[in-house]
């Protein structure tokens, strides 16, 4: 771990100093963002942790030839089956996601499924029961139908976009 | 586990944390955008923007959800008092849809980690699509109930 090599250095220079500007107009609403900001990395802690661990996990029984075979270029139907089941399963905000993604693009995972996961992960099963109170169940099931078929279908986009590119 | 894998999974284990820790910049950013939106961005602010028609309402729906951001429970939450305030169930549909899958937020994050070119698709498709389903659940729900 001695040669880490930081990402978004500039982008959280940014928002410091986004921070240090807001804070001088609204000094009182600006600490509320930084209590709120600080919450959200409490409640996110617990998720940091399984995605560390699900990636080292990952790393451990799939090496990266697995990795290529079930989710790289010629992983057929099974890759897109795996890709809109981790997205429905897949807890917490899109960007938690996002190292273990970096490492598995590296042992040749395919865009076109980062795209299926991320749009799936509309689908949140816990929260299916409060969408039904708040909705109904038919809209739920119709909107989670078109949400499947939406992923997919963004899936076989960002295939062609590529492969046109 | 017999040593060697053990080791070996401790191996893996200390990469994971290294990526992960590589990417802390960029985390900590998006949770900071995160947290300045959710204080200065308010439900009502985002209920006077609505009233431009089923397509223009769908749209607003859209980009709304995609600014803003944080638990899903809390877009179903706005969602309903939108539904209350007279908004249309195309535009709430659409928010509650883009409010998870896009992120306006992260995007500058997501473009460093997955390049600006998937990014850009990526967040395109997802909008187009965001705004068919919002309104083909709509129609589909209404023919259902008939």
């Amino acid at each position: 771990m001695k040669n880490i090599k930081f990402k978004g250095v500039k982008f959280f220079a940014v928002v410091l100093f986004l921070y240090i500007t807001l804070f001088i107009i609204n000094g009182e609403q600006t600490f509320s963002a930084l209590q709120t900001s600080a919450l959200i990395i409490i409640k996110l802690l617990p998720i940091f942790v399984v995605v560390i661990l699900f990636t080292a996990i990952i790393n451990f029984f799939l090496k990266p030839e697995h990795i290529s075979r079930h989710l790289g270029k010629n992983s057929g139907s099974k890759g897109w089956l795996y890709a809109l089941l981790g997205g429905i399963l897949s807890h917490g905000p899109m960007y938690v996601w996002y190292p273990m993604f970096v490492d598995m693009k590296q042992h040749g995972l395919k865009n076109s499924l980062i795209a299926v996961f991320f749009y799936s992960r509309a689908i949140k099963l816990p929260l299916l029961p409060l969408l039904i109170d708040y909705f109904g169940l038919i809209f739920t099931v119709v909107l989670s139908f078109y949400i499947l078929i939406g992923a997919i279908v963004q899936g076989y986009a960002i295939e062609h976009i590529e492969a046109a590119n | 586990m017999r040593k060697e894998e053990s080791n070996s999974f401790i191996k893996e284990l200390r990469k994971a944390l290294s990526v992960f820790i590589s990417m802390a910049p960029l985390l900590l950013g998006v949770i900071g955008l995160v947290g300045i939106m959710q204080t200065y961005i308010t439900a009502d602010m985002m209920a006077s923007i609505f009233g431009w028609g089923v397509i223009g309402d769908t749209f607003i729906g859209a980009f709304v959800g995609a600014i803003s951001s944080g638990n899903p429970t809390v877009s179903y939450l706005v969602g309903g008092e939108l539904l209350e305030e007279g908004v249309s169930l195309y535009a709430v549909t659409a928010f509650i849809l883009s409010w998870v899958t896009l992120g306006i937020i992260q995007l500058p994050a997501e473009s460093e980690v997955f390049g600006f070119r998937f990014t850009l698709y990526r967040n395109l498709l997802a909008l187009i699509s965001t705004i068919v389903i919002a309104i083909a659940t709509v129609i589909t729900v209404g023919i259902i109930k008939l």
